[in-house]
């Protein structure tokens, strides 16, 4: 199932308000994208979701399960950063088993659900290699592989397309929107590019100075905007 | 005029090159002389148990070192408090600018014979001694490194994957710190090599017992010369040997 329900968000840095009353609900096996412009509190939301950041109030439910109070290495959210985030003192195979070696998982088990994924992925022959070996759209998959091989009950990508030249991003938008769509996990996916939007979200959440202002499918916000804002956002660049 | 600031640059840094090499070459120039004695020395009886002294209370001092900084350094890199940039003033930076007689001094008064615990003039004083004037140079090594670790959040990203502390200690922060854990441990052994006034107020200069390479120059300096210099020798021959060991060991590693 894995449903996952934001009720009434909100953080303050200070004076200022990074969350302001979030509310956003993403079905089982949805790919949600976040859009906003740079410090619209995105990231905020995604880090409260993983549990780095403590919102101040709200509610974070998974399957009607209460996950406010769960810390973070319990709440098995599949996360891949920015920048990968990859361990470059680990090759390959280290870094995708990473997730089952802390969870004790027999090594043979590891070993099957490690070759699983790296077939689906197209890493085949490239265990062995360290994160500086590897090409940008090689890293991505590899980070792919180790927050999808802990079986996550939710996927949560941060601008995974901000390191993608313009030339394969057309190419890696579709690699990335396929696997996910293999794997059937919820995801909810920051990022700021109207277009990468449109191309990967089921569903998009348009985030402005704190607060979602509307949810839909994107025909949806281009013909029934409920602020100004919204279609000025999506027609950005 | 650019020409001009490029020879002054040049000329500030070969004045400093000099300087600092200067007393090293001297050194050996000096001790050249009598090269002999430095071979006779190695066989004197009380240089031998300074050496050994030296040696195994500089080795266990960095081996502590390394094992204390690691627990202190993750609690101070993770963790937000009130205080923390004292502590870590405290932990750091005071033990290099505190002088070290008075540090002897301090530990003579608080584990001297006047208190319930006399530790004075034990081979356990020396280590005690050369731990505190030596571990700051692995603090500070490791502390950064684990502090890079943190803000680039693989840490965070360890813990969304299930790590406990332990796991993200020993799988993440301990191995992508090796070689400044290696810094850190050759450093603080090169440093409690060379500390020598702590180490003679608190412990004292008992030969096979506490008396140590640098005790055994300054004490020999006026009534033996020519074994002081060859003492210095083998102690300077020693820092340098661990010194570029060190630094072709990082270089392998990277």
């Amino acid at each position: 199932m894995n449903r996952l329900r934001v009720e009434n968000l909100t953080k303050f840095y200070g004076d200022w308000q990074a969350l302001d009353d979030v509310s956003l609900e993403v079905k089982a096996s949805e790919f949600m994208v976040v859009m906003g412009p740079s410090g619209s509190g995105k990231s905020t939301l995604l880090l409260a979701l993983l549990g780095v950041v403590k919102p101040d109030s709200g509610r974070i439910q998974v399957d009607n399960i209460q996950y406010d109070h769960i810390p973070v290495g319990e709440r098995n959210f599949g996360y891949m950063p920015q920048d990968y985030g990859l361990f470059p003192h680990l090759n390959v195979f280290e870094n995708i088993a990473f997730g089952l070696r802390t969870k004790g998982v027999a090594p043979q088990d590891i070993d099957n659900r490690v070759e699983q994924v790296v077939t689906k992925m197209g890493l085949g022959g490239l265990m062995h290699r360290r994160p500086h070996e590897l090409s940008g759209g090689q890293r991505q998959r590899v980070a792919l592989s180790r927050a999808l091989i802990i079986r996550p009950s939710v996927l949560l990508l941060d601008e995974p397309l901000s390191n993608v030249d313009e030339m394969t991003k057309a190419e890696v938008r579709r690699s990335l929107k396929d696997i996910v769509k293999q794997f059937g996990v919820t995801t909810v996916c920051v990022l700021h590019e109207p277009s990468d939007a449109a191309a990967l979200g089921d569903r998009i959440a348009v985030m402005y100075q704190g607060r979602i202002l509307q949810t839909g499918r994107l025909e949806d916000l281009f013909e029934n905007p409920q602020d100004p804002i919204v279609t000025r956002l999506l027609t950005s660049h | 005029m650019r020409d001009r600031f490029s020879l002054v640059i040049f000329g500030l840094a070969g004045f400093l090159i000099v300087f600092m090499v200067t007393s090293v070459f001297y050194l050996y120039i000096a001790a050249g002389r009598t090269w002999d004695l430095v071979g006779q020395t190695l066989l004197d009886q009380r240089v031998l148990g300074a050496l050994f002294i030296s040696v195994s209370s500089s080795t266990l001092v960095a081996l502590l070192a390394v094992a204390a900084v690691i627990p202190a350094s993750y609690v101070l890199a993770t963790r937000d408090f009130r205080g923390k940039g004292l502590i870590e003033t405290l932990l750091v930076e005071f033990p290099q600018t505190f002088p070290p007689a008075a540090v002897g001094l301090v530990y003579l008064l608080m584990l001297g014979p006047t208190s319930p615990v006399n530790l004075a003039y034990s081979f356990i004083a020396v280590i005690i001694a050369k731990f505190y004037v030596s571990a700051p140079f692995a603090m500070s090594l490791v502390m950064r490194r684990f502090k890079e670790i943190r803000a680039s959040g693989l840490d965070t990203i360890a813990r969304t994957l299930g790590a406990d502390t332990r796991q993200v200690l020993l799988w993440v922060m301990v191995p992508m710190s090796k070689t400044d854990l290696l810094a850190g441990f050759t450093l603080t052994w090169a440093r409690a090599m060379g500390e020598v006034a702590a180490t003679l107020i608190f412990a004292g200069a008992i030969p096979w017992r506490t008396e140590i390479f640098p005790s055994l120059v300054y004490l020999t300096s006026i009534s033996s010369p020519q074994l002081a210099l060859a003492a210095s020798v083998i102690a300077a021959t020693l820092s340098i040997a661990a010194l570029l060991a060190f630094k072709w060991v990082a270089g392998a590693g990277r």
